[in-house]
């Protein structure tokens, strides 16, 4: 017991015992705080256009631009195990195939309580195209608002925010003149 | 310096010494035993991953680890951390899923066993990229479920920044293994 190498191999048991049930803690503690935060999401203008898909420069591909009004207070999200918040505002639709999709046409990292609170007029930030490469008769679709708790140590965890009341159609196809 | 050891394995003889190596070596099975269970628990490959790139800051850095699961009743979702190994390529990625396209099956006898069945094309991004992954796909436009290692679930930073540092210096890897061996070999108990 009295040995360098004994004392630097209690202490060192000790620490290691200590910090994970430190860091368990922690991550348990995430659980206590289900707080639900609600918005809202409207969409302003939606328009449609043809151009090139990126890869092949000679496949015509439909491309929708979609301007959106989005607020939403997102305070009661933050704790003391909270690293960061990531927000999405994807696309739900289903195609004239059958095909259901969701895409993400924008995001924004949210790191500090203050930034929380959101009131953003944005306009989407990924391009919106089809699996089949066109927009026509797909039926209306739904806007969501959806965010990621990511956390110092644990569990993420997902929700959702705010959605839009209506289903948007998706207009014709405009032609650039 | 080693005097004062190799006389103790002379006294204490050949048998002492295949039992401290048979006690190695089944310290060595039991952790790879709890390794695999925990890869068929979680149904992935490697359960635990070691963060490589700087491509999801500021959310995960280098050196994080990070815990996978990858359910195989369960589609994967936009918003979703993904680990993938596109096929050529051997580096694990650790990226976002942008955009996820559902093909359902029409047939009328069809009976999905599991969502996994019908066919879902993905995309994905790293957070602190500016565009999305598909010059990484090596050919390919969309991932397909079979190549996704898992989705990340739990998080714990700076742990994992022992795995890098001994893939960037192999002498650490060789002289901790070293180390590890002799005193397993000159312990008395």
């Amino acid at each position: 017991m009295h040995t360098l190498y004994s004392r630097v191999n209690n202490v060192s048991a000790m620490v290691s015992t200590c910090l994970m049930v430190l860091l368990g803690a922690i991550s348990l503690s995430s659980l206590l705080f289900t707080a639900d935060p609600k918005g809202t999401l409207s969409i302003s203008s939606i328009q449609v256009f043809p151009g090139n898909a990126r890869r092949y420069s000679n496949k015509n591909q439909d491309f929708t631009f979609v301007n959106f009004n989005l607020t939403a207070d997102l305070t009661p999200l933050f704790n003391w195990n909270t690293k960061q918040l990531f927000l999405y505002v994807s696309a739900e639709y289903e195609n004239k195939q059958g095909v259901r999709n969701e895409v993400v046409i924008w995001d924004r990292i949210v790191r500090r309580k203050e930034d929380a609170g959101l009131s953003v007029a944005g306009r989407n930030k990924y391009v919106f195209r089809d699996v089949s490469a066109s927009f026509k008769d797909a039926p209306p679709a739904h806007y969501t608002l959806k965010y990621n708790i990511m956390p110092y140590v644990g569990v993420l965890t997902y929700g959702e925010a705010a959605r839009t009341v209506d289903p948007v159609p998706f207009p014709e196809r405009q032609d650039l003149s | 310096m080693f005097a004062d050891e190799l006389k103790t394995l002379r006294r204490l003889g050949v048998r002492h010494v295949l039992l401290q190596i048979l006690n190695f070596v089944s310290v060595l099975a039991s952790g790879l035993m709890i390794w695999k269970g925990l890869g068929l628990i979680t149904n992935t490959e490697s359960p635990i991953v070691v963060v490589l790139s700087g491509s999801m800051e500021p959310a995960f850095y280098r050196g994080d680890l990070l815990f996978l699961t990858n359910p195989p009743s369960q589609r994967y979702k936009t918003g979703d951390i993904t680990v993938y190994k596109v096929p050529g390529a051997d580096i694990p990625i650790v990226h976002r899923v942008l955009e996820t396209h559902d093909f359902v099956s029409k047939e009328e006898n069809l009976v999905a066993a599991s969502p996994v069945v019908q066919k879902q094309l993905l995309l994905t991004k790293g957070d602190n990229n500016h565009i999305d992954d598909i010059e990484l796909y090596q050919g390919l436009e969309w991932l397909e479920r079979k190549h996704i290692v898992g989705k990340v679930r739990g998080f714990l930073p700076y742990v994992g920044y022992v795995t890098i540092a001994m893939n960037d210096f192999p002498q650490l890897k060789y002289a901790l293994l070293g180390g590890l061996g002799l005193l397993a070999l000159v312990q008395r108990e």
